[in-house]
């Protein structure tokens, strides 16, 4: 739209016609106070704090339903408005409880802010305050009535934002109440939104209420470790007995990818880095089978000794390695480079959720066809097949409805379940489960292979007329159906796609080669001369063994050694026990799980909110993680790898490309405790001098990763700043998709749920079993 | 059925048919019944907007908004139906005007509508009642069913190939949803809050599409216009004020009730002749002027003319023509602390000022009367109401604001003589209380 | 003339010196005299350990607010939070701390912990013999420091309930 001039303050600004009045001065750093206001949701106008004057006016304006007029001429903070604002705190502190001393909210609270501004100190009334007992409304949600304001910003970021509508008022004028959708509880998706945008401290979080103070925390930025969406949440940590404890997660600075929005997983799950049954110390199966207690050099010279003799006796075919989806990009890709070079074998593998391999051919060379999650916010035109965002993507679902909502996109979905997402499509196919590939097959013209009718007609025709489709889809397509479904896709105008896969680094496991036929970047090994020269190794030719294979051979007796890192494939893929009972068997875990159980040596590890590193979304934005907690005792999974390999006997120089460039650790690695050195490390890297001084240096296998995988090749500096980066898919070096076995098995999580780790989270299981009463989940959501 | 009054300097336009039985639709007929629409049908929408403009007719619901221009404001052309609204919603203390209307003549208001629709082009009215007047739906869908089993609404009215429908509705009780903007929320099923405005009802009203929305009584008047002529109704009433109006005069007179007086019309002849003065020849105190929302007269501020002009000279407004008039033994106190207390009851909490505020200043005001008050009190009492004027989201709590204000200001003495621990130091009369 | 003023001003100060000079010897027989001080006399206002106090049923003053910790400028002050339940009630809000430690190593008696204290729930007490050979006997927990709740309501009903 057209550009108006106006003044504010006697500020000459220009913004664009149709702008609200309160963003236009945010824009230029006027800020107009405001409770109810919150951008994105619906206008309010409900607490008079924005009141402005505008020349030829009669009244004081509200700034936040005002917008912005040619030669419109504002004032912002006369005595006037400041008597205005201060009358109205006023008011709301005549029943607001001056409890700020144990309230939640206390030092980060609007209110007090704005009570601090403006000066409304003293109580113009003698009557008492009402009180009322706080509620609790769900595991994670309490409600302290008498400290709301009623801005409504929870109603609307429940209804409008969510979909949920599971908040409204009760009563009117004074004895007007917030109140849930259940009688006395919230039947909801527990995503927390409500809390987070509470300007005071009615709405309270379960897991971090009357914990602490916000001052006494030390916030870190980081990637949360559950879905595929990689949102970036923002981690409270405390001092604690044996490190730094995570005390809240939540979404503070809104810069990170997911905007305004963060789940139940992101906000309330990481509490399992807290619990007691972590392992801290390093365990040895001893002759009697029992797990003994061992140090760390102790554990690893067993590990590498046993390694090192099956290698030598057996071969590398004899041993296998199994990655993990949780693992940042620079320990998968260690990894592979490890059971490659050092253990010279293929058999590698990880839990395959999605085909990554298969989309990544489809799209080999074609430049600008890959979305970001930050596209999915605003692409006018979005086909959605398969998958359950609401319950497997919540920040997918939040970005579609959103831009439903503010921009009016168009979404498509076929879907074999009626997800609670149709409710914001404009056209929606329910298709029998195993109908996606004759779907796709009708949508590029093939009449005979679906029962067509008016509907099917109208949704195909009405995807042939956008002029920018964003296609995005799950794991119901693998293999011959991707390449189908990405040339459909591509003989429409600029379409772009997304694969949904789970967990915060499945595309990252995949990119970076933790697999038995692709080296990283998804270069066949048969070709790996590149990566040879680069490692200085001679790298296995032939494909090695995949996940099954390697639990069948070591059934036969082939596989004698097993190196498992943060995975649990026992449980996944339903293995015997006594299919290990004659493998020598490494787990890396931050628990006992299943796997490790079977193991003969535990490794303690750390979880991805205790390490540094990137980690790739399922939509291939690379993004950097920090280390927010600590815990004594444990170790990184790239640490271990490296420590692992020294003891084998390896060239750690050769394995981790440390020690070029200028040697200084500005200490980016430790995160929390160095929020100065991370400043440091962006100029550093802004000017070439980035630090590469240990052999636990994450960035220094980055920048290897960057040498040898041009998908991979994006602006460090703009990484170190916190900024997400897209992987170039048209970079990939595959030229087609090899025959393989499908061995995709979707994770089929719920919001509640989050595979193994999931497990370990006492407030998602308390949330889960909250939920299981009986209750149909869309009668709760309508 | 309550009693009629009559008094012989009134000009019966709306009130012709007032006990006549015109609530059957052959009486009505009789009666002229349905003549305006049929002459509206003949003649176009450019001749009823020209006639109402003549007219001067101001929007009868308190705000006095020209009817003509507001119908003119509604774009010719839509992507959405277009809809004409009467608002029955009458919760104003001290005013009954409309009551009378659905009472007595339920067609008037269905001609007035039908009429509206055409102006603007709808094919579908809504006539919104009161939550408290459910048993006058009754007689509003009796009134309503008889007309579309005449062919008066429905499809092709009157045979002249128009289609218009009317559908009857009561509200849940709420003084709010007077305000045009909540009605439309409560009419669509939804929590009565208003609207931000602009988008004004007339480009965005009721279901998204442009909107009229009217007074029941203005709406009433219509017909009666288009029978008689814009200009012979303006001229009955003042200079830009046509027409008469219903006045409610209530409280302390010797012969309370519903008079309908050309504008302009004296106020202090309209309490001492046309309603007979103070009951039981007791001194006048205080005369709200048009309903609780309105600033209070003194007695000697009282001779001044009944039309929307005059009224706003002196410091109040005509507002919705309740007039209350107070007895010299009644406490000033009690009556705002009663006022204070309905709007308190009826602040809908959407905004802090006036949620908060009306809370206060009944808790204020009450601590006041009830003999608790101190100095600071008076001043906080003003203090809040002054704040209130204007910073709210719909004019309730401006409704709230200026009658507190003007009790204060105007009869500061008797709030000091509260102060202090003393009682009440004035009669009480439990007929006012209980209104 | 500032000969003159030099030594008015000496003989101002000495005026004081020889006065005092033939007053009585007052001592302060610390630490054999008698009394809880052993004869040490104190000022109201002297800012000796912390106490802790308690409201009048018994129940911890302190809130675990941290605005202590957060005023502490040689940063002594240590708490863990807890939410009160109905069944373990500690204090009269919803928090309490669960741990409170001062570091008299490092504490410097500035007094501004209870400067800070909305709750007036830290003060300064008398005690001064801090002195120790053994440097982590200064860290101070909250039952160090609390008031006892000897003869108050809330130590009868705590006794009553362990009766029953």
């Amino acid at each position: 739209m057209a550009d108006v001039t106006f003044t504010v303050d006697g500020k000459k600004l220009t913004a664009p016609a149709g702008t609200l009045l309160i963003d236009a001065c945010k824009a230029v750093g006027i800020e107009i106070p405001a409770f109810c206001y919150y951008p994105g949701l619906s206008l309010q106008a409900a607490c008079r704090m924005c009141v402005v004057r505008i020349e030829k006016m009669p009244k004081l304006q509200t700034a936040c339903t005002t917008t912005v007029a040619e030669g419109m001429v504002v004032q912002t903070e006369t005595d006037e408005i400041k008597q205005a604002r201060k009358a109205t705190i006023e008011l709301l502190l005549g029943n607001h409880p001056l409890d700020c001393p144990v309230c939640d909210a206390g030092g980060e609270c609007e209110l007090q802010d704005m009570t601090f501004k403006y000066g409304a100190a003293e109580s113009k009334y003698v009557e008492i305050k009402q009180h009322r007992e706080e509620q609790q409304w769900s595991p994670v949600v309490f409600f302290d009535r008498p400290r709301c304001i009623l801005c409504y910003r929870c109603v609307r970021v429940c209804g409008e934002g969510m979909d949920v509508w599971a908040l409204g008022i009760q009563n009117r004028g004074v004895s007007a109440v917030i109140a849930p959708n259940g009688q006395d509880h919230l039947e909801c998706e527990e995503c927390g939104m409500c809390i987070d945008i509470c300007p005071v401290g009615a709405l309270t979080s379960g897991t971090y209420r009357y914990k602490t103070r916000p001052w006494e925390m030390t916030h870190v930025a980081t990637i949360c470790t559950h879905c595929g969406d990689g949102c970036k949440t923002t981690l409270g940590t405390r001092r604690s007995n044996d490190g730094m404890e995570i005390v809240r997660g939540d979404n503070r600075d809104k810069s990170g990818i997911n905007g305004d929005f963060l789940c139940i997983k992101g906000r309330y799950a990481f509490d399992f880095a807290n619990r007691t049954e972590r392992l801290t110390k390093p365990l040895v199966r001893q002759a009697d089978g029992q797990f003994k207690e061992a140090s760390w050099s102790e554990a690893i010279d067993f590990a590498a000794k046993r390694l090192r003799e099956i290698r030598e006796s057996k071969g590398g075919q004899a041993i296998g390695v199994i990655g993990s989806n949780r693992t940042t990009n620079e320990e998968n890709y260690l990894l592979q480079k490890f059971a490659r070079t050092v253990l010279g074998t293929n058999n590698i593998d990880h839990h395959r959720t999605v085909d990554y391999v298969s989309f990544a051919a489809a799209l080999a060379g074609k430049s600008e066809r890959t979305a970001s999650l930050r596209d999915t916010a605003n692409a006018p035109a979005i086909l959605l097949l398969g998958n359950d965002p609401t319950e497997q993507h919540p920040a997918l679902a939040w970005n579609l409805r959103s831009n439903v909502r503010l921009n009016r996109a168009r979404i498509y979905i076929a879907n074999h379940a009626e997800i609670k997402l149709r409710r914001q499509a404009k056209q929606f196919l329910e298709i029998p489960k195993d109908g996606y590939a004759s779907l796709v097959q009708y949508l590029a013209g093939n009449d005979s292979v679906v029962a067509a009718n008016e509907q099917t007609a109208a949704f195909r025709d009405a995807i042939r007329k956008e002029e920018s489709l964003l296609i995005i889809f799950g794991s119901e397509f693998r293999g011959r159906d991707i390449q189908a479904l990405v040339e459909f896709g591509l003989s429409l105008p600029n379409t772009k796609f997304v694969l949904l896969g789970d967990y915060a680094n499945s595309r990252g496991a995949a990119d970076m080669g933790l697999l038995p036929d692709t080296l990283p970047g998804y270069v066949p090994v048969a070709s790996a001369a590149h990566f040879a020269d680069e490692y200085g190794a001679v790298l296995p030719q032939n494909a090695g063994l995949d996940l099954l294979q390697m639990f069948d051979a070591a059934q036969s007796g082939n596989l004698a050694a097993l190196y498992v890192v943060g995975s649990n494939p026992v449980t996944r893929y339903g293995v015997d026990p006594a299919v290990l009972k004659n493998t020598f068997v490494i787990v890396q875990d931050m628990f006992l799980t299943e796997t490790a159980q079977l193991a003969d040596v535990v490794f303690p590890a750390a979880n991805l909110y205790e390490k540094a590193g990137t980690v790739t979304n399922t939509y291939g934005d690379i993004q950097l993680v920090k280390k927010a907690a600590d815990k004594a005792g444990v170790r990184s999974d790239f640490e271990l790898i490296v420590r692992l390999a020294d003891r084998m006997g390896a060239d750690l120089k050769k394995l981790v490309p440390f020690g070029r460039g200028v040697r200084a650790d500005m200490g980016q690695t430790r995160g929390a405790q160095s929020g100065e050195a991370d400043r440091h490390s962006v100029w550093l890297a802004a000017h070439g001098l980035e630090p590469k001084l240990s052999p636990f240096d994450p960035f220094a296998t980055l920048d290897e990763i960057q040498r040898l995988v041009p998908s991979y090749s994006f602006s460090r500096l703009e990484l170190l700043a916190g900024s997400d980066q897209h992987a170039k898919s048209e970079l990939v070096q595959i030229s087609a998709a090899p025959a393989r076995r499908d061995l995709v098995l979707p994770s089929q999580d719920t919001l509640f749920t989050s595979g193994t780790l999931g497990r370990y989270s006492d407030k998602l299981k308390e949330v889960l079993d909250s939920h299981t009463t009986p209750k149909p989940v869309e009668a709760a959501a309508d | 059925m309550p009693r009629l009054v009559s008094h012989p300097d009134e000009v019966k336009i709306i009130s012709r048919r007032f006990g006549q039985g015109a609530e059957n639709l052959d009486k009505y007929l009789e009666l002229d019944g349905y003549k305006a629409t049929q002459l509206a049908l003949e003649k176009g929408a450019d001749w009823i907007i020209a006639e109402m403009k003549a007219s001067g007719l101001r929007g009868r619901g308190g705000a006095g908004f020209p009817t003509g221009m507001k119908w003119s404001f509604v774009p010719k052309q839509s992507d959405r139906p277009k809809y004409v609204l009467v608002n029955g919603d009458e919760s104003e203390p001290g005013t009954c005007k409309d009551h009378l209307i659905f009472l007595h003549d339920p067609h008037a208001v269905i001609e007035g509508t039908i009429i509206a629709g055409l102006a603007i082009g709808a094919k579908m009215g809504f006539i919104y009642l009161r939550g408290e007047y459910r048993y006058l739906l009754k007689i509003m869908e009796k009134a309503v069913a008889d007309a579309y089993a005449r062919g008066f609404l429905g499809k092709n009215i009157f045979g002249s190939g128009v289609d218009f429908d009317v559908v009857t509705q009561t509200g849940a009780g709420a003084y709010e949803v007077g305000e045009e903007s909540a009605l439309m929320e409560s009419l669509e099923g939804k929590r009565g809050v208003p609207r931000i405005k602009p988008p004004f009802p007339a480009v965005v009203g009721l279901y998204g599409g442009p909107t009229v929305i009217n007074n029941a009584e203005t709406i009433a008047t219509v017909p009666h216009i288009l029978l008689m002529g814009g200009e012979p109704y303006a001229k009955i009433g003042s200079e830009r004020n046509g027409g008469t109006r219903l006045f409610g005069i209530s409280g302390h007179v010797e012969r309370p009730g519903v008079y309908e007086l050309p504008m302009g019309y004296n106020l202090k002849k309209a309490i001492y002749e046309v309603a007979g003065g103070v009951r039981g020849g007791r001194g006048l105190k205080a005369v709200v002027p048009g309903g609780s929302s309105t600033p209070v007269l003194r007695p000697e501020e009282i001779d001044v003319g009944l039309d929307f002009d005059q009224m706003g000279k002196a410091g109040t407004m005509l507002g919705s023509g309740g007039i209350v008039v107070i007895d010299d033994q009644t406490c000033i106190v009690e009556f705002a602390l009663r006022t204070i207390a309905f709007y308190q009851h009826e602040s809908c909490g959407w905004c802090i000022p006036c949620r908060e505020g009306t809370d206060w200043l009944k808790k204020t005001i009450g601590r006041v009367h009830a003999g608790g008050g101190v100095d600071k009190d008076l001043d906080n009492i003003r203090y809040l109401a002054e704040n209130m004027m204007g910073r709210t989201f719909c004019p309730l709590g401006d409704a709230a604001a200026m009658p507190t204000l003007g009790f204060i200001k105007k009869f500061r003495s008797e709030f000091e003589d509260h102060l202090n621990g003393k009682p009440c130091p004035y009669a009480r009369h439990e007929e006012l209380v209980g209104a | 003339m500032s000969i003159v003023r030099n030594i008015a001003a000496i003989s101002k100060g000495m005026s004081i010196t020889f006065k005092e000079m033939f007053q009585p010897t007052e001592v302060e027989n610390y630490p054999d005299g008698p009394g809880p001080t052993r004869g040490a006399v104190l000022q109201d206002r002297f800012r000796g350990a912390h106490v802790l106090q308690r409201d009048e049923n018994g129940l911890e003053k302190c809130v675990a607010c941290f605005l202590c910790a957060a005023a502490c400028p040689s940063n002594c002050i240590y708490i863990e939070a807890a939410e009160n339940t109905a069944e373990n009630r500690i204090s009269s809000s919803e928090r309490y701390a669960k741990v409170y430690n001062i570091d008299y190593n490092r504490c410097i008696f500035c007094g501004y912990c209870v400067e800070a204290c909305p709750t007036d729930a830290i003060t300064h007490g008398h005690g001064f013999e801090l002195a120790s050979l053994n440097a982590t006997n200064l860290v101070m927990r909250k039952e160090d420091m609390l008031v006892p709740a000897v003869g108050m309501p809330g130590e009868l009903a705590a006794h009553s309930d362990s009766v029953k």
